[in-house]
């Protein structure tokens, strides 16, 4: 799928996403449940994952979008770092 | 990954879409069924019982269904992969059984989703971390460090055999 039939779901998450980490260095967000809204599988490479176990990267994620995860029913989050 | 995993992704969508799932709000707010917030008193959501549990056994699952039918496609996912490393001997709990379980697991971990993986009473992660663990060898490791000898250190020095 191209960048233009994004959902209003995966905007969103997205938007939600760039604002609780600016150093993010690539955002990418994927509504996994046939564009309802309910499974997102989202893919972030930040410097702010820097030093920190998988699990706390993933809590981060799961902080900032703690509004959003309200009305979903699951998501899968693969974090990174950029390549020094 | 590994073809056994690759089934239980395409299984495990399915299976949640086909599912009548209650949304992650309804069970942050606890609803109906008593909120596991209330630390003391006892209860099975309570922080002491989840903290029994973690610490019971060096492995414990929270997952959906059980190992021998696991009722979700992620929760299906872990069982499948500590299944790989040989490990059949660990504690799993059917949060579906369980409602006070099931919102106090979340709560005692701040993790939102069902399956939890707890390694020696410490919470590890779902399945995307499990499944990362087991690509990048950190599983072995781990298991090595509970004494645990994962069945793929023997898969390998078989195939350096032949």
């Amino acid at each position: 799928r191209s960048f233009a039939s994004q959902t209003d779901g995966e905007a969103r998450v997205t938007r939600v996403l760039r604002e609780k980490f600016p150093r993010a260095s690539a955002i990418k967000v994927v509504d996994i449940s046939g564009g309802c809204g309910a499974m997102y599988e989202i893919h972030i490479e930040s410097e702010e994952f820097r030093e920190k176990r998988t699990v706390q990267q993933h809590q981060m994620v799961n902080q900032a979008l703690s509004e959003e995860i309200k009305s979903m029913h699951g998501l899968r989050i693969f974090t990174s770092t950029p390549k020094p | 990954m590994n073809g056994v995993v690759r089934v239980a992704w395409r299984l495990g969508t399915a299976a949640v879409r086909g599912r009548a799932e209650r949304p992650l709000s309804q069970e942050a707010t606890g609803g109906a069924e008593g909120s596991g917030t209330e630390g003391g008193g006892g209860g099975s959501g309570s922080r002491e019982a989840v903290e029994r549990l973690v610490r019971a056994h060096p492995v414990v699952v929270f997952m959906k269904g059980s190992p021998a039918q696991p009722l979700c496609g992620f929760s299906n996912a872990v069982v499948q992969i500590l299944r790989l490393h040989g490990v059949e001997d660990y504690r799993a709990h059917d949060v579906l059984q369980d409602p006070d379980l099931r919102q106090g697991i979340k709560n005692y971990s701040n993790w939102p989703t069902i399956p939890q993986v707890y390694l020696n009473g410490e919470f590890v992660g779902g399945c995307d971390i499990l499944l990362q663990m087991h690509q990048n060898g950190d599983l072995v490791e781990e298991l090595k460090k509970l004494g645990i000898r994962s069945a793929l250190l023997d898969a390998e020095k078989d195939q350096d055999k032949k």
